[in-house]
């Protein structure tokens, strides 16, 4: 090849990636040093930012502290996330497990288990709004005869883990509850992960006499668990970047009580609805931090259950 | 000893049957279960109104009203909310596939010095919670005049998204370097090749990335929340979040709107159903 035709493949490549090397500038590297910058300043976006030194952050750790704004945000955000997150992948790993039954209209089942995923995330949220109505919902309508005062889901502010008797919904366990019913989309990554599973591995145990359970137990489970991991962290990183049914379920305020305001929608508040456009950019890198962080300890624990082809990492 | 074994595996095929009996009626209760909340969501819509707040438990409709689609196609408005969904939709889906596949081309193809530096940017940002960038870009596409305009949703697929760029890699990485080399013997130019030769082998992927952007932009009510103000701009998924805060008690025509509002999707899957389990699953295996 010549120097010259060299060259132009070259120039090509930065060519080529020349779109997304503006996106990166544009939409990443100008926000993320502007953010940043601007956490420490006041600015309503009327006025040009006013810088305050690292009053921000400290007005957070005190709201960490006293469990108000943020505080009650981070505490929604992780009891959302401890909730939904191990509830979606016990569920997906179930309704994966069943679809892989060899039955008749397996491509039916398969079609029906993942409809609701195709469900517009508004759709869903209007819909579930209707059906949780604490007094004209048909959630309540049937399990209505076991209470005195029925759960009032997002007009409640008990949740499920109060573990009151009878049991109370909030709004926490109405997203939930939403979130469970579109898992599809790890249910269709479990499925095909599970058919990929050597059926000589099932022999063999077989052999030695291993039953369903101990069958699940030593292949399956350690065979899912890259998967597993992948979907904890993503979990994750939804849960604490759940917006919109959040904001619908809420009326855009988190209410009632803020039993429902996330870290999304407050930061979204914070910043629009009240204009700090400081603090917002400071919790905003606050909830960077602690994403990152609880994404690095998993990677630590990781080593200690994941195995990579059946050898553990 | 024959008989024996003819009467182990008898008993085993019996024993066999009514486990998958058992498999069978599992699923079908468990199918229903999914199914319901839709079900309840399209019987609502044909109801008329007085039974919703009369008799709120009761399953059937009374008697079906038609016309509760008909009303909130009027009332919502669905078909001006439409129309701006439809450019959201067709304007975001032709940027990704543009963009993305450029870009992708870029990485998995192409020799250049500071690609692998690049793509490990790339795979970076994609780590980014939005959260971080929100409020910058805002004020930058505020100042460029962008505010309350669909560009300021449309524009920025034009610049690539990290997740379809790496999963178009990874397809453009299966095609056999042989047929670029012999395009280049030929004369043929780097885009030369990227139009005529991978663009067509790698049909599935792309019809997979337009398939997931478009149930994205159909979707996306962050978006419109910021930066749209003028309800003539409003896409469906928000201008049907508006909808709800001004009739909530207007159960029969939101659940009309709400059955207009997904059935594309639900439909989009039938036709496309192979697309999204493909990138779906592909998603699990990186």
């Amino acid at each position: 090849m010549s120097a010259v035709t060299q060259r132009r493949r070259r120039l090509s490549g930065w060519l080529f990636v020349s779109p997304w090397l503006l996106g990166l500038i544009v939409l990443f590297v100008y926000p993320f040093i502007a953010s940043f910058l601007w956490s420490f300043t006041e600015y309503d976006l009327l006025t040009s930012p006013r810088y305050v030194g690292a009053d921000h952050y400290q007005r957070i750790a005190q709201e960490i502290a006293s469990g108000e704004g943020f505080g009650k945000a981070l505490v929604n955000t992780v009891y959302f996330a401890a909730v939904s997150v191990p509830m979606s992948i016990i569920m997906a790993i179930s309704l994966a497990v069943m679809l892989n039954w060899k039955v008749r209209g397996q491509a039916i089942f398969r079609t029906l288990f993942y409809l609701p995923s195709m469900v517009p995330i508004v759709a869903s949220s209007i819909l579930w709004l209707w059906l949780l109505d604490p007094r004209d919902g048909m959630v309540n309508g049937v399990i209505g005869f076991f209470y005195e005062v029925p759960p009032l889901w997002f007009q409640g502010i008990q949740e499920a883990i109060s573990l009151d008797t009878p049991l109370q919904f909030g709004s926490k366990d109405g997203l939930v509850m939403m979130s469970l019913w579109g898992v599809g989309n790890f249910m269709l990554i479990y499925l095909a992960a599970i058919g990929d599973i050597e059926p000589s591995l099932y022999h063999a145990a077989e052999l030695d006499g291993a039953g369903v359970w101990q069958k699940f137990r030593h292949i399956t489970l350690p065979m899912l668990s890259p998967i597993i991991f992948f979907n904890l962290i993503l979990g994750i990183i939804q849960s604490v970047q759940a917006f919109t049914q959040v904001y619908i379920v809420s009326e855009g305020t988190g209410q009632p009580a803020e039993a429902s305001l996330m870290i999304s929608l407050q930061l979204f508040l914070s910043a629009f609805r009240d204009l700090e456009m400081g603090y917002a950019s400071a919790v905003a890198w606050v909830l960077f931090a602690l994403l990152g962080l609880a994404t690095w300890g998993l990677f630590r624990t990781s080593k200690n259950w994941v195995h990579y082809r059946g050898v553990r990492m | 000893m024959k008989i024996v074994l003819g009467l182990s595996m008898a008993g085993g095929e019996m024993n066999n049957q009514r486990k998958s009996l058992w498999r069978f009626t599992l699923l079908i209760v468990i199918s229903a279960l999914f199914m319901l909340p839709l079900v309840l969501m399209l019987l609502a819509s044909l109801k008329p109104a007085e039974q919703l707040t009369g008799d709120p438990y009761s399953l059937l409709p009374e008697r079906v009203v038609w016309s509760n689609y008909q009303q909130a196609l009027e009332v919502v408005p669905y078909l001006k909310y439409l129309a701006n969904s439809i450019v959201l939709c067709l304007g975001s889906v032709l940027g990704t596939v543009v963009s993305c596949s450029l870009v992708a081309y870029g990485f998995a193809r192409l020799r250049w010095r500071g690609r692998k530096a690049m793509f490990a940017v790339l795979i970076a940002t994609m780590l980014l919670p939005w959260h971080v960038t929100m409020i910058p870009r805002f004020v930058l596409f505020s100042e460029l005049g962008l505010y309350n305009q669909l560009a300021a949703i449309i524009l920025p697929t034009f610049l690539g998204d990290a997740f379809y760029i790496f999963m178009l890699r990874q397809f453009f990485l299966s095609i056999p370097e042989e047929l670029s080399e012999a395009a280049r013997l030929d004369g043929l130019s780097e885009f030369g090749i990227y139009w005529r030769i991978i663009v067509p082998l790698s049909k599935p992927a792309l019809v997979t990335v337009a398939m997931f952007q478009l149930v994205v932009s159909w979707n996306d009510f962050s978006s419109p929340l910021l930066y749209l103000s003028d309800q003539e701009k409003f896409p469906l998924a928000y201008g049907l979040e508006q909808f709800v805060s001004s009739y909530s008690d207007q159960t029969h025509l939101l659940m009309a709107a709400s059955v207009m509002f997904t059935l594309p999707m639900v439909f989009l899957f039938f036709v496309a159903q192979k697309s999204f389990t493909r990138g779906i699953t592909m998603t699990g295996s990186k």
